[in-house]
């Protein structure tokens, strides 16, 4: 679990710093083998080295209700980041990805940087879409989470589903429902009293503001004109990150296909131990030898023709959390993310979006009745975006929350977005 | 000399409007042919590197991308004259542009038939020509008229490693290399003019040439450093 809510440093840490250091020199060296700052990916010693880039730069109303925030001190409305990926091909059937990422709030400054991504990843054989990878690795759920890049986002803001903290923490538990409901509506910095004795933010039902570690397999099936990907990674959908932190993995799956033009479809399944060892080293021996999963499916739809681009996505998480002292929390707590957005390309360059994005929270009995264990929200986005060239991008949006608890219960914000990658 | 994209352009534009070079009309026309040799590897097309999808080299006809464009930085005089409205095609093949480069005079109409199983998004943001096409399936064409002198790029919208050139003239004293890297522009009047050479994005060599009364074919070479 990070700990970054509170405990950021002043000063950026040796790693961070490294990071920043070979993040600049990748970009420059991008730039370089450009002669010119570039507008495609910068391919280097006969192919073998490839890079590409993004850089966002978003600006954005202050939000006291971390409607957007991706952990206590960043918010999506405010990102700027720094972003190099690198293909390293030895040959045919063996490379390399790194992705280097470092990302700061523009108000607040906050930096981090992190290898996002590395791993190796094989193809045995020529012609065949199937490949392994193995690292730090993308997780096979999701439709959003297949879209990574600034570019990608129709909008700026991200979906709840991918993003909004919810009030679980993996390395503490509430030791009764009166704690978990306790904390509805402050997922952006929660306490439980079972495990570790800090306050920082809680997670989302699943992070794309991490990779996790582990393998991946990934086979195209042309019988159905689809992709098949099963992960096997060391955290979870919510949890992602380097290192085994819950003693058992995750298993994850995703198959997509493409049964028309201009349609995809996918469905993803997840199930992987949820609860960190900490917590679990704390846990009376009974409920020590129980496993705590996150189990999550997910389904998501593409559909594109002529100017018109609409997507709709379902995620659904279940946790199951230890059942400790009265109220008991003996329902798995679900959470359920449900988003659709379209695009219309008004002219050249020039595009209109929307988004409409809801999460919803299973119901819990506690000393205080029956209520759902975190508020219930809703988001309406709406925005523009503008090519200057085909790899610079202007992007405004606006955005109204809606939320059924927490000190602030509504928020409308507005944000500005410079894109560049290439 | 080397140009940028901004100078060529400035060229090509001034090529619409300039003339020069002191030919007659009804004197004898020249040939002016040669080749243009490239002194290093050309990169084959690459899929933007990403973590979810890194992709790997685009399979294309590497040939496709070894064309490059000779044309006369000013053109005889007389050289507007003769424009004809033509229809041309920039297919989309295999994810891939299919001439990569195309260079056709002001006037012309090019078709983009989609040819692959997925949708294609042909645009250009280019000041010569902006246009967005919209998503479009196998076995649809829509096209464009390109009326002003300029350097289009074309792009896909879904397929960011996919994108063309098209140089639009406002002449027809220009030619596209061959396999071989050969040209040959037919019908030049006497005169004094000034050679480019073009390769992806930029002017790579530029060469004097005089042709006189006398002259039936000039041999004329070009290098792409």
């Amino acid at each position: 679990m990070c700990t970054a809510g509170l405990m950021t440093a002043a000063r950026p840490s040796r790693g961070t710093r490294l990071v920043l250091v070979c993040l600049a020199a990748m970009l420059a060296a991008a730039s370089a083998g450009a002669q010119d700052w570039p507008d495609r990916p910068v391919s280097v010693a006969h192919g073998h080295v490839t890079v590409g880039g993004d850089v966002t730069v978003t600006v954005g109303s202050g939000d006291s209700g971390y409607f957007n925030f991706t952990d206590y001190e960043r918010s999506t409305l405010r990102l700027v980041r720094f972003d190099a990926v690198t293909t390293l091909r030895a040959n045919g059937h063996v490379s390399g990805v790194i992705e280097l990422r470092a990302e700061g709030d523009s108000a607040a400054g906050n930096w981090s940087a992190d290898a996002y991504a590395a791993y190796l990843r094989v193809q045995p054989w020529t012609g065949r879409n199937f490949e392994v990878q193995a690292g730090r690795i993308p997780t096979a759920f999701g439709g959003f989470s297949r879209r990574p890049y600034g570019n990608d986002n129709l909008l700026i803001g991200y979906p709840l589903g991918y993003q909004y903290l919810t009030s679980l923490r993996p390395d503490a538990v509430p030791g009764t429902a009166d704690d978990l409901v306790a904390m509805r509506a402050r997922g952006w910095l929660a306490y439980y009293p079972v495990g570790e004795q800090y306050w920082t933010h809680g997670v989302p039902p699943m992070s794309i503001f991490q990779y996790d570690t582990g393998v991946l397999a990934k086979a195209g099936i042309p019988a159905a004109r689809g992709e098949l990907s099963v992960s096997v990674t060391a955290g979870t959908l919510s949890n992602p990150g380097v290192g085994d932190h819950n003693g058992a993995p995750q298993v994850a799956a995703r198959f997509a296909a493409k049964p028309v033009p201009g349609m995809l479809l996918g469905v993803s399944v997840a199930s992987g131990a949820f609860v960190a060892r900490e917590v679990r080293d704390v846990l009376p021996e009974d409920a020590a030898r129980q496993q705590y999963r996150q189990r999550a499916v997910g389904a998501d739809a593409e559909i594109s023709h002529g100017y018109w681009l609409v997507r709709t996505e379902l995620l659904s998480s279940v946790w199951r959390l230890p059942a400790l002292e009265a109220p008991l929390i003996t329902e798995p707590l679900r959470a359920t993310a449900w988003l659709t957005e379209g695009r219309y390309k008004l002219a050249p360059g020039l595009y209109v979006a929307a988004r409409y994005d809801r999460l919803l929270f299973s119901d819990i009995q506690s000393s205080h009745g029956v209520t759902t264990w975190d508020a219930d929200l809703w988001r309406a986005e709406a925005g523009a975006g503008y090519s200057l060239r085909r790899n610079v991008m202007l992007k405004g949006s606006y955005q109204y929350n809606r939320r059924d608890g927490g000190r602030v219960k509504a928020a409308s914000l507005a944000a500005a977005q410079v894109l560049l990658w290439f | 000399m080397v140009l940028r994209r901004s100078g060529i352009a400035v060229g090509l534009l001034a090529l619409a409007a300039g003339v020069v070079g002191a030919a007659q009309q009804r004197e004898p026309l020249a040939v002016v042919r040669g080749r243009v040799e490239f002194a290093r590897a050309i990169a084959a097309p690459e899929h933007r590197p990403s973590a979810v999808d890194p992709g790997g080299p685009i399979e294309s006809d590497a040939l496709n991308r070894r064309r490059a464009v000779v044309y006369f930085d000013a053109a005889p005089r007389g050289a507007f004259e003769d424009r004809e409205s033509a229809r041309v095609s920039l297919d989309q093949r295999n994810e891939t542009f299919v001439p990569h480069l195309l260079a056709i005079t002001a006037g012309t109409t090019v078709d983009f038939p989609n040819h692959d199983r997925t949708y294609h998004n042909v645009f250009s943001l280019s000041k010569a020509k902006r246009f967005d096409l919209g998503r479009y399936a196998a076995g649809n064409s829509k096209s464009v008229r390109f009326d002003r002198p300029g350097i289009v790029r074309v792009f896909c919208d879904i397929h960011s490693h996919m994108n063309a050139f098209i140089l639009v003239f406002g002449h027809r004293f220009f030619a596209v290399t061959d396999q071989d890297g050969r040209y040959e522009i037919e019908g030049v009047p006497p005169g004094s003019y000034m050679l480019s050479a073009w390769f992806e994005g930029a002017v790579r060599e530029q060469r004097p040439l005089t042709v006189t009364g006398d002259t039936r074919a000039v041999d004329l070479g070009f290098t792409v450093r």
